[in-house]
Order: structure tokens, then C-alpha cells, then sequence
């Protein structure tokens, strides 16, 4: 898996390019925690990540309730329908808000200042 | 702060390893790898066999260093594991002879009877690769699921309206209009429909993982697949049938079951599993090897003195449930289900075979039933016994319980049967329904009574009334499978029909049956599908029927409408009325004035228990001091099967009350059930006629 961080301001917008499972899980948590500091906003691009695992979305979970800790916020964008439907269904939808594109989501971001 | 122990201290073919925690057993994510822990009394030596997920051939077998084993249990760490990628088995060694009860071979691969999850049968229906040795593959999972705050919903058992479903059949049908038809998912769909029919306790056929393909043929009768579509033979007891999940292609079947678990209760319904411990998947001496056979055949079975496998189940084999390390792992099974996914009651699918001692023989106090009833974690679970097997042991009534047992009443639903179907030397016997069945449970009360009509096993409510036989063809034993005793009536014609008499018929012993079972203490259970009239088709014994005989058809929702508005309203009337719900047999005089339960012939106050007769009439009065309601309620049923009408002389009422007209099931709609601020005060207050095989209820106001 590869991640790509790009700054839009003080916002975050990290891509996740690949499947993300069990074998990439550490390597995005482990890339991902030092972004989280106080009030840091993140936006997950998953366009081209057309699989995320039990694993995977156990890293995002985890990621969402660090950034609740530090009154930071993160939402994911550009999911695939399947990969939406696999959060909703194993009950990981509510952890980060969704949108359908990157430049929806930096809206939101910058509108709930 | 690490730990010690977190460092391998050996290694095997390049992978790190050290000696294991003998407890808990099965496969435990530890910091740094997999804990695997697996029981075998007599193996000589046990490998661990792991796979790439779906891989035929193993990346890796490791044997066991005899310094892993701690008494009978085998114990290793392994790290670095990509846990989620994995599968895994044991391969066990020792002594292979039959006769003695001992069926080891070290060639075959076996899964962890503690495995959390199961590969191998993902998708439903998918055809297996017959090719491979490793069938049902052991696999790792996290139990770390975000509940947010949901636990078991405790709700009192008086207080349960139980809806029996099959996980695929509730929605499989194209006419369920899911996205994901026939799974777990599915079911959340539904939930705004369950709670608009009032029920608060989905019970579902067996969930554990089981092989739909285990004895599958096509049928020379329709040329289609027969599958064991019911499910009632375990492979892993502490994995979910990964095919019922529409995440099961991505291995997340564990979170999407607890997902549903978590939004039934959210809604107010709880969740009861179908558990089948009597017997596993591993069938009689001729079946395969899958698990228990091959890990310790002569502790998971009960053997005859020659070694044979007793049936007391009917399929083949019978776990040997009173052995401490089976009784041990039936305990850990359902802890494990009430803890981790918040099940909040059991039903054991031929209980009575937990209460057999290792050789078979029936216990006054069978430890595994008593662990059961006492146990912590349990300490809240509804506990209800399928209180027979197959063997002939029939122990409706006197199913050993401890004050915490309850029971499916077959007696329920036989007399039930006899007497709908005209049978008027029941009446007797339906006096004792109503009341709870204190002649089965006098020291129990009602609520050890799960009183149901109509069960997954047999008719559906509607081939009750449309079938005087079973009609099994498409199963393909020659209509020899099924039960003969249907206690069932077609009114005339056999099937579907378009004669409206016989139609109007069907649907009024549809509801009549409903207001029987929904006015009778004790805890009501209907079968999903029954509240709009679905029917099998004569079929009374579908086990292996994938397809439409099986799948609930929705489109009969609109057609039978009135059916399903009929039930909605009777779930409703029970809630409201309390003394429908008692937990204790209480009939004397209460606060109203009145018997709390009374019964009347067509003469009010006068009803003979001794005669044989087809009308009779049942007085409930709730005493508002009894039961904190705003007044006395009174609800008296006017209960004629009879094939004439018939007047029944009503009870007086205390001064200032008057009769009103709840429902009628001789009428069509509105006219059948009325809404709650509309009831209809009878013009006559001193009789009521009833019609033909009708019941009718009255209220006073």
C-alpha cells in the first residue's frame, strides 16, 4: 500500500493507494499517528483504495478515537460503493463521516470552522 | 511495560516461535503473534498446520515440542503472524482403532473445534473444491468490536413475543427487496417491519458455521440441489456460518453478526440463537473427518462398547455432553456468545440429549444442564430446551431446570392443533394452555411455557388449514421424511384454491389460531412468515430446500394484508394487558372482584372440564391493583370451533361497565379486529353470537 499526504492549508488530505489489510495496517497506523496532534483534520482519499479489511478499518477506528482525543477531526471521501457498504454493514460507518469527493470534504472541513 | 515472554525462544524453518498459554484455548492475538492452544487426551503428537488464506497447500507445519505440551493440552506462540491472511489446523497422531474408540490419523488436517471463525464455505451455495483436503479452515479473529455502551436487553420473559426465522429464508426471496439478500445484513433491513408487527425477539436457526453442502444431491423429483439448508449440524461451534454474512468473501462475517445483534437491540428486540450441541457434522463412522473425530474421537462422542457412534440425535453421531471436557466446551461456547455478541438466550435444538450420561443413559441431574442454569456469565440468558431427542427420551414437563429452564411445549402445539381442527375431547387439555399449562409446570409457572402453533419444523400456519397431508416429494425420500401427525384440515380441497368460502375459511383458522396463542400465558413464538399467510407448499419438513418451498414470499404481505393487521393488533392487545402476561398461575379472586381466570360454557359461569365440546368461553380479569393498571381489565374470549354458531351467555359486569366487541374473527375486514378507541359496545349485553368456528373477544369499558 502507498499513502500520499497532501496539505490543502492546515488540512490533511491522505491517499491510501492499494488494498488495505491486515498486511499494510501497521504501516498506515504507524504513518498516520504523528499527524495527529492537537485539532488536526484529516481527510482520507480512498479513490484508489478498492479494499479495506477487518484490519484495515480497525486502523481507523483506532485513528478515529485518537483524533476524538486531541479534539481533532477526520472524515473519509471518494469510497467505492462496496468498500462503503462493507463499512456499514460490519458496523464501522459511524467512526468518521464520509463524503463523496476530496473537494466536498475540505468544504465541510473549512465551513465547520 | 513489555513482557517476558514476548520474545520467541525457538524456531522452526525460519519462523519464531515459544512455548504457548494453555489457556484460553484456540488461536489468541498476544502481543507479538497467535497464542494456539489445542486439548487432546490421547494424541501422541500434534503439528500446526498454516495456510495462506484459500491456499491448498500448507507455508508451514510445525510440530509441537513435547516441552510445549502442559498436561493434555498443546501450546504454542507464534509470531509475526499476518493473522488476517492465515488459516489454520492441527494434525494430530495416535492410535487408530475403532473398536476402542480411537480414530486417529496424523494425514488429516483438523480444525480448532475453538475456532472463531471458519473458512471454506464463504459464499453460499459456491461449490467447494472437492480436491481439497482442509474443508473447513480454522481462522484468526480480533474481538475488539465497538459496541458503543449495547449489552443484552434483560427483557422479563413474561414479556417476550418470540419471531422464529431462518437467516437466508427471511429475505432471500426476490421479493424482500434488500440490497443484500439472505444474509445477516438483511435482517436489519427488516427491523422497521418487526417492529411495526410488535414482536421484541427474533430467534434464529442455527447460525453456527455449518457445511450447506453436507449430504447435498440434486433432487430426482425437480432436478435442483438439496442443501442442508436448515443448518441443524455444526461444524465450529464458536464461528458464524461466514455464508449468511454479506462481508463473509471478506472474512467479516464476526463483525457484521455483532452489527446486527447491536441494532436489534438498539430497536428493542432481542436476539435468541438456535444452538445444536447433540450432535456435529462429522455424521456416523462413514463421515469425514472435520474436527473431533480426528483430535480426540473417544472424549467428543458417545461411543457404544464396540465403538460405534450412538445416534441419539437421528444424524449420525452424539456429542458426549456430560464429559467434562465437552460440558466445559458447551459453557466456554455459549459464554463466548453472550459475551462477545451480546446473544441474549439459547435455544437447545433436542435438549434432552444434555441431560445423557456418557453412556447414554438419562441423569436426574445432569451437571452440564446445571452448569448451565448457574452460571455467571449466563446469569441473565434465556434458557429454553427442545425438551425431547430422538432416542425417545420426551421430557416435556419435567426437563431438569432449576428455575431457569424454559421449554418449547410440544403439548401446546398438538392440543392446540386437535382442537382448532374440531376436536372437541381437547377442551380439557385448552383450558390448561391458556392457563400456562400449570399441569406441566406447576412448580415453573407459565413462563417455562414457550407456546407456539407452528415451528421451522413442519407446517407453516396457513398449510395448516390448507393441507390434510405433508406433500415432501421435492425432498426426495417418496414423502416417507416429515412428520405424519399434522393434526392439519384443507377444508375441503388440498392446496391452494380459488374458492372464496374455503379462502375465508383458511383465514379466519389462521386467526383464530393467533388469538389462542397471543391471549394464552406463557411466552408466544411464531414462525416468521405465518403473519401474512406464507406458505411452504404442503412441504411440512423443507430442511433441505433452498429455494422458493423455503424462502418467505413477501408479495403475500399485500395479498394477505388483513392477516398480517390482525396478528399486529393481537401482539398489540397482549402488551397491553398484563394479566394475559403473569408469571405466576394465578386464577382466584383478585383485586377486580372477579377470578382472575374464568371459564364459561355457553351458560356464563358454567363450564363443564369433563365434557368433550367445541365451544368455550375464557374470562381474564386484571385487577388494577394487581397489576398497576389505570382500571380492572376484563377481556372474556368467546371460543367456538364448532361448525355452527352458537350463543354464549356473558358474565355480568361490575355496575357502570359494558361489553365491548375487540375482534371477531367471523368477519372481514375492518370488522375483524377494531383499533383500540373504537370498539364496539354490544347492542345485547346479556349474549353474544358467535359464528361458525370464530372466536370473538370482548372488553369491558
Amino acid at each position: 500500500m502507498e499513502i500520499k499526504v497532501n496539505n490543502q492549508d492546515d488540512i490533511k488530505v491522505i491517499k491510501l493507494i492499494g488494498d488495505f489489510d491486515g498486511s499494510s495496517a501497521n504501516k498506515v497506523e504507524d504513518n498516520i499517528m504523528p499527524y495527529i496532534e492537537n485539532h488536526s483534520r484529516l481527510i482520507f482519499d480512498m479513490g484508489e483504495c478498492e479494499y479495506v479489511s477487518s484490519a484495515g478499518l480497525r486502523v481507523l477506528l483506532i485513528i478515529a478515537k485518537k483524533l476524538k482525543s486531541v479534539e481533532g477531526f477526520g472524515v473519509l471521501s471518494n469510497l467505492s460503493e462496496e468498500v462503503q457498504d462493507v463499512m456499514e454493514i460490519t458496523g464501522f460507518s459511524h467512526i468518521l463521516n464520509s463524503y463523496d469527493t476530496v473537494n466536498e470534504a475540505i468544504n465541510y472541513m473549512k465551513k465547520g470552522e | 511495560m513489555l513482557r517476558v515472554d514476548t520474545y520467541p525462544t525457538h524456531e522452526h524453518n525460519g519462523i519464531k516461535i515459544r512455548r504457548g498459554k494453555a489457556l484460553p484455548f484456540g488461536a489468541t492475538i498476544v502481543p507479538g503473534g497467535v497464542n494456539f492452544s489445542v486439548f487432546s487426551k490421547h494424541a501422541t503428537s500434534c503439528e500446526l498446520v498454516l495456510f495462506k488464506k484459500h491456499e491448498k497447500n500448507p507455508f508451514a507445519i510445525i510440530p509441537f515440542p513435547d516441552e510445549f505440551r502442559i498436561g493434555n493440552v498443546f501450546t504454542m506462540m507464534v509470531f509475526d503472524i499476518d493473522y488476517e491472511n492465515i488459516e489454520y489446523g492441527y494434525r494430530m497422531d495416535g492410535p487408530y482403532n475403532p473398536r476402542e474408540g480411537f480414530w486417529f490419523d496424523k494425514e488429516e488436517i483438523l480444525l480448532d473445534p475453538y475456532a472463531k471463525a471458519i473458512g471454506g464455505r464463504e459464499v453460499w451455495g459456491r461449490e467447494p473444491d472437492w480436491n481439497d483436503k482442509f474443508q473447513h479452515r480454522s481462522r484468526i479473529i480480533f474481538d475488539d468490536f465497538d459496541w458503543q455502551g449495547d449489552r443484552p436487553l434483560e427483557i422479563d420473559m413474561k414479556d417476550l413475543v418470540i419471531y422464529e426465522a431462518h437467516v437466508r429464508g427471511l429475505t432471500k426471496h426476490p421479493s424482500s427487496d434488500v440490497k443484500y439478500p439472505g444474509t445477516f445484513t438483511a435482517i436489519r433491513d427488516k427491523i422497521p417491519y418487526l417492529k411495526k408487527l410488535g414482536i421484541n425477539c427474533i430467534e434464529l436457526l442455527p447460525v453456527f458455521e455449518f457445511d450447506e453442502f453436507e449430504h447435498s444431491k440434486i433432487s430426482k423429483v425437480t432436478g435442483e440441489r438439496l442443501m442442508n439448508y436448515w443448518g441443524y449440524s455444526a461444524v465450529g461451534f464458536f464461528a458464524p456460518k461466514a455464508g449468511y454474512a454479506a462481508t463473509g468473501k471478506f472474512g467479516m462475517e464476526v463483525d457484521e453478526l455483532k452489527n446486527l445483534v447491536k441494532e436489534l437491540h438498539k430497536n428493542g428486540i432481542e436476539v435468541i440463537l438456535d444452538v445444536v450441541f447433540n450432535h456435529t457434522a462429522e455424521g456416523n463412522e462413514k463421515g469425514p473427518y472435520i474436527s473431533y473425530r480426528g483430535i480426540d474421537n473417544k472424549t467428543y462422542y458417545l461411543l457404544t462398547p464396540e465403538g460405534y457412534y450412538y445416534n441419539f440425535s437421528g444424524c449420525g453421531n452424539t456429542l458426549n455432553c456430560n464429559n467434562p471436557i465437552v460440558r466445559n466446551m458447551i459453557l466456554d461456547c455459549l459464554r463466548y456468545w453472550a459475551a462477545e455478541y451480546h446473544i441474549d438466550g439459547f435455544r437447545f435444538d433436542l435438549a434432552s440429549i444434555l441431560s445423557r450420561d456418557q453412556k447414554g443413559a438419562p441423569m436426574v441431574n445432569p451437571p452440564l444442564l446445571e452448569a448451565l442454569a448457574h452460571d455467571p456469565v449466563l446469569g441473565k440468558c434465556k434458557l429454553i430446551a427442545e425438551a425431547w431427542d430422538a432416542g425417545g427420551l420426551y421430557q416435556v414437563g419435567s426437563f431438569p431446570a432449576w428455575g431457569r429452564w424454559a421449554e418449547w411445549n410440544g403439548q401446546y402445539r398438538d392440543d392446540l392443533r386437535r382442537f382448532l381442527k374440531g376436536n372437541g375431547d381437547m377442551v380439557g387439555r385448552i383450558v390448561q394452555r391458556i392457563q400456562g399449562s400449570p399441569d406441566l409446570y406447576s412448580d415453573r409457572g407459565p413462563t417455562a411455557s414457550i407456546n407456539f402453533i407452528t415451528c421451522h419444523d413442519g407446517f407453516t400456519l396457513m398449510d395448516l388449514f390448507s393441507y390434510n397431508r405433508k406433500h415432501n416429494d421435492a425432498n426426495g425420500e417418496s414423502n416417507r421424511d416429515g412428520a405424519d401427525e399434522n393434526y392439519s384440515w384443507n377444508f375441503g380441497h388440498e392446496g391452494p384454491t380459488d374458492d372464496y368460502g374455503i379462502n375465508r375459511e383458511r383465514i379466519k383458522q389462521v386467526k383464530n389460531a393467533i388469538t389462542i396463542l397471543l391471549l394464552s400465558r406463557g411466552v408466544p413464538m411464531i414462525l416468521a412468515g405465518d403473519e401474512f399467510g406464507n406458505t411452504q407448499f404442503g412441504n411440512n419438513n423443507a430442511y433441505c430446500q433452498d429455494n422458493e418451498i423455503s424462502w418467505l414470499n413477501w408479495n403475500l404481505l399485500e395479498s394477505n394484508r388483513e392477516i398480517f393487521d390482525y396478528f399486529k393488533k393481537m401482539i398489540e392487545l397482549r402488551k397491553k394487558h398484563p394479566v394475559l402476561r403473569a408469571e405466576q398461575f394465578k386464577t382466584a379472586y383478585n383485586s377486580s372482584g372477579y377470578p382472575e381466570v374464568s371459564w364459561h360454557g355457553q351458560e356464563a359461569w358454567n363450564f363443564d372440564f369433563g365434557a368433550s365440546t367445541l365451544t368455550v368461553a375464557v374470562m381474564f380479569a386484571g385487577g388494577a391493583e394487581d397489576y398497576g393498571t389505570e382500571d380492572d381489565q376484563f377481556i372474556y374470549a368467546a371460543i367456538n370451533m364448532h361448525w355452527e354458531l352458537h350463543g354464549f351467555e356473558l358474565p355480568e359486569l361490575p355496575e357502570g361497565k359494558s361489553w365491548y366487541v375487540i375482534s371477531n374473527t367471523g368477519m372481514i375486514p375492518p370488522q375483524d379486529m377494531w383499533d383500540e378507541n373504537n370498539y364496539k359496545k354490544l347492542a345485547d349485553q346479556s349474549e353474544v353470537l358467535v359464528g361458525a368456528r370464530s372466536i370473538i373477544l370482548l372488553t369491558a369499558k
